[in-house]
Parts: structure tokens; sequence; C-alpha cells
């Protein structure tokens, strides 16, 4: 039996949750043993549903992925980071293998100075079009049948998953590209193809699966840049003139997807 | 609760429904039919992830093209092959579909997640990978999601395709409970499961309604009509395990008649139909 008890300002810090950690702990070893002071508690039922949510959670509810972490640091809601982290193509294994990707793309554009600039301007775009089509549809998200019959727009996880597909490859392609690449225009240079290929992948997969659309449109990129470079190579494609016109297609593929987001639900 | 009036769903060259009525309310109510009868493409339209090309629809007493959002808010729905991320747990898969039905306050939300984790009995197995469930199990987690926002209406695709006896009893128990609050249409091709669990059946056939009824209406149709007797007769035969052939349809003058079964009567119903859905 202690003779020490609870005083009125002790009292009220501790119900209000407003009392140190330390002097907290001490407190409610106390109250274990001490009837008369547990008499004095009265927890407001806010507190009280708040600790036991807190238990319940760190009892089943499980940790979040670190791309979900990572989102929930830049301020991206929890529900909303959820439902990116659920997308093959953002989860960290997809990302680390793009990014590996995106290094050997790297390094053999400064090998070889021919077609250097080139291969890499080819190849990067194709990276965010293969992520996107891995991000939703029949083919990429086990749940989709469940997720058609959902209130929660369809059209809106796409865009989002998309443009976290676009972050997550610029970022790296940005890190690695400086110091391996130096040619800061080049790295510049396969946005605005990447976006335009995205988007158009995106409206396409308002009639196909966008496994399908992803893989048919990163097809004719390729033989596109290909077969206009097969006898000199040359980024003159991906010059002022060529930005232009990957911006047209850009509002243009746009344009078209925002005709047909209905489709998608 | 849901009215459909010559709803027409056309693929192709193919009819998937054809013109097909009918009307149902609270309770379990059981699509029966062989398949390529219409059954997934019909809940698929009463899902609202399909439009029907033709025929007037009421679900819940709203329009599925104006209102689609409206009825996706207040129905559960477990497809055919609904697909899971086996990398997840069960708390989080669960979790995933609740903010796809709009659940985002996370401490309602997860209440939400463990309340129907519960009523499908997978509580102690809430923090386990998808991966490592039994088939049983993971078609559990299907119902469950389902079961998420307390909805008015529940559409079950096939949830007992490939369950094993024991199992196919727990689903019993657990759709006979959820129909005790709510409309459940219950897609299948096991007439024990119509006869166990449902208070009204509809038999499709070729993308129309055979029959809508009560089992026991059903079972009925076959009655006088179902007979066995040492050779093959009447328009459906097989040969029993005591070496005598069960026959389905006009019994023949002093045939030894036997009381009929739900599945006399739904193998009568189709005819030729159910051979060509056995092929």
């Amino acid at each position: 039996m202690t003779a020490w008890h609870m005083d009125e300002d002790m009292v009220q810090r501790y119900t209000a949750g407003t009392l140190a950690a330390t002097p907290t702990a001490s407190v409610e070893a106390h109250l274990l043993a001490c009837a008369r002071c547990r008499d004095l508690i009265e927890v407001p039922r806010e507190r009280l549903d708040r600790l036991w949510d807190g238990i319940a959670d760190a009892v089943d509810v499980p940790v979040p992925g670190p791309f979900e972490r990572l989102l929930r640091l830049l301020g991206v809601r929890e529900h909303t980071a959820r439902l990116l982290g659920a997308a093959s193509s953002l989860r960290l294994s997809w990302l680390a293998a793009g990014a590996l990707a995106l290094l050997f793309t790297l390094l053999a554009a400064r090998e070889t100075s021919r077609w250097g600039v080139l291969f890499f301007l080819t190849v990067a775009p194709v990276l965010p079009v293969a992520g996107v089509g891995m991000a939703f549809g029949r083919g990429a998200d086990p749940a989709h049948g469940i997720g058609l019959a959902a209130p929660y727009s369809a059209f809106r996880i796409m865009l989002m998953r998309a443009l976290a597909v676009l972050a997550a490859t610029a970022v790296p392609a940005t890190v690695l590209g400086l110091p391996l690449l130096g040619q800061t225009w080049a790295l510049a240079a396969w946005l605005l193809p990447a976006i335009a290929l995205t988007v158009l992948s995106l409206a396409l997969a308002s009639w196909f699966e966008p496994l399908y659309s992803a893989a048919a449109v990163s097809s004719v990129w390729v033989l596109v840049v290909v077969g206009g470079n097969v006898r000199e190579p040359s980024p003159v494609m991906f010059g002022a003139g060529g930005q232009l016109v990957f911006l047209i297609l850009t509002i243009a593929s746009g344009a078209l997807l925002v005709a047909r987001r209905k489709e998608f639900s | 609760m849901i009215e459909a009036i010559d709803l027409v769903k056309v693929y192709g060259r193919q009819r998937a429904l054809d013109g097909l009525s009918f009307r149902t309310g609270p309770g379990v109510t059981g699509l029966l039919g062989p398949n390529g009868a219409g059954k997934s493409t019909l809940i698929r339209t009463l899902a609202t992830v399909l439009a029907a090309d033709g025929g007037t629809l009421s679900i819940l007493g709203r329009d599925p093209v104006a209102d689609r959002l409206e009825i996706r808010r207040r129905l559960g729905y477990l497809p055919q092959e609904p697909g899971c991320h086996r990398g997840f747990t069960v708390f989080e898969f669960i979790d995933y579909v609740a903010i796809l039905k709009e659940l985002v306050d996370r401490r309602a939300r997860h209440d939400e997640v463990r309340r129907v984790i519960g009523e499908v009995g997978l509580g102690e197995v809430s923090g386990k990978k998808i991966r490592k469930l039994s088939g049983g199990m993971r078609r559990r987690v299907g119902i469950a999601q389902a079961l998420l926002g307390e909805p008015e209406l529940v559409l079950l695709d096939e949830p007992t395709a490939g369950l094993d006896p024991e199992q196919r009893l727990r689903f019993r128990d657990l759709i006979s409970r959820i129909g005790e609050s709510r409309t459940v249409i219950l897609s299948t091709h096991q007439t024990e499961d119509v006869a166990a669990l449902c208070g009204r059946v509809v038999v499709l056939k070729r993308g129309r309604v055979e029959f809508e009824g009560t089992p026991e209406e059903l079972r009925a149709l076959a009655e006088g009509r179902t007979w066995l007797s040492g050779e093959r007769a009447g328009v459906l035969s097989w040969r029993t395990g005591e070496g005598l052939f069960r026959n389905i349809g006009a019994a023949p003058d002093g045939a030894r008649l036997v009381e009929p079964t739900i599945e006399d009567a739904y193998l009568l119903l189709l005819g030729e139909a159910a051979w060509e859905a056995a092929a």
C-alpha cells in the first residue's frame, strides 16, 4: 500500500492526455494497484475510442509498403496512397526493375557514341508506357472485376496511377541521367514523348486492354524511331519541331481520353 | 427491388440475354442454368458492370444507366472469378476494396473491415497473406468484400463452384445468414444450393427465363414425370447405382413413379439443352 496518491492537477492532466510519457507510465503503474486513484479517473469516451483504435490498428492493420509510406511522407492522403500502392507497377520490385532498366539504358547510351543518346531517347519513354499498362486493367489488377462494380471512379484511379508512374520514372531518369549522360537537353527531351505516348496508350485503353494498348504504342514508337534513323542516326526528331509534334499528340490524345472517359466505368 | 423486362444483351451474333424478364425481392433468389444460359451476363448487368442493349431494368428502384453510382453504393458483388491481390493480407485486401467502395475515413473503414472479416469467420487469419489461404477461405474473402458497407443487394456469381461438401455447407450457412436481412442473387448450377438456400428460383435457358417460382414449385414440375425402369426411356435418363434407369419425361402407363427432386425438374426444363451444356 502506498501513501502517495494523485493530486487534482495530475488527474486533470492525465485524463486530458497532456501528461508527459514518463509520469504517465508511473501513474498507470500506480493506478493498477490503487482503487482510490482509479475512482478519480474519468477518461473521456472519445479518448478511450482513440486509444482502442490505436491498439486495434497495431494488432491487425498491416504496415504499408515502402512506396505507400513514401507517398504518405509526400503528403498523399492515406486512402489514395493505398490505391496507388496496390498497382503492381507501383510496387517496389517493379520500380526497382524500372530503375535498373533505366540505368543500363543510360550506361549503354554513354558507351556508344553513334546511337547513344538516340537509344536513350527511344527507350526511356517506353518505361512509363509499360508501367501504365501494368498499373490497371484486367491483366494487371487481380481485383479488376470487383473494382468494376465499385463506386470509386476507375477513370480517376487510372489517371492517378499514370501520374504516379510518370513521376516514378522521371525522378530516377533525372537522378541517374545527370551524372551518367551529362546531356541535360536529352534528359528533358524524352519527357514530352513519354507523356504523349502515355496519354495515347491511356486513350487506346478505352478500346483495348491497357496492357495491349501499351504494347502496341511502344512497338509503333520503336519502329518509327528506328525507321526514321536507320540511315543516319540523328536526334533531330527530339528537337524543337519534334517536341511541338509531341505536344500536339499529347493534347489530341488527352482530348480523346476525356471524350472516352465513360468507357472506363 | 429488381425488375427486368425483355432484357437483351448481344455479343456479336450471340444473344446472351434474349428478352429476359423476371422480378425479385428480399431473401435469396437462385439463378439456375447451364453454362452459356446467361447467368453471369445477367449478374454483371445487375452489378452495373455491363449495360443491357435493350429492355427495361430497375435495380433497387433505380435506373442502372442514370443512377449507376447510387446503385453501386448499395450493392455488393462477387464475380465468378473474383481475383485477389495474393500478396496482400486478408485485412489489406478488404481494406483496399473498402476504399474502392468510397469508405475513405480510416477509422470507420477499419471498423467496417473488421466487421465483415468477422461476419465470414476469418478473424483468426485477418493478418495472413491471401496466397497462404485455402480455396474455401479465399472464397470467404470474396464474400467479405461483397458485404462491405451493409449493401441492400448482394450479387454472388457461382460462389460455391469448386468447393468440397464441407466448405459448401459452411457457405450455405453464411449465405442464408446474409439473406436474412438483404436481397441476395445467387448464380449457380448446383440444384442442391437452390434447394438448401433459395426462397425463389429463376431458371435460365439460352438467355431467357424458363421458369420463375419457388423451389417447391420447380420440383413439382417433375411430379408424375420421373420414374425408374429397367431400360432407358423418357427425355433424359441415366443408370442409377441400383442398376435401374432414372427417366425423366412423359411417363408410360404402369411406370414406377418416384418422388422427383429439384434436379429432375431442372433437367426436364432444360431438356436437350442439358445434354448440349454437358457436351
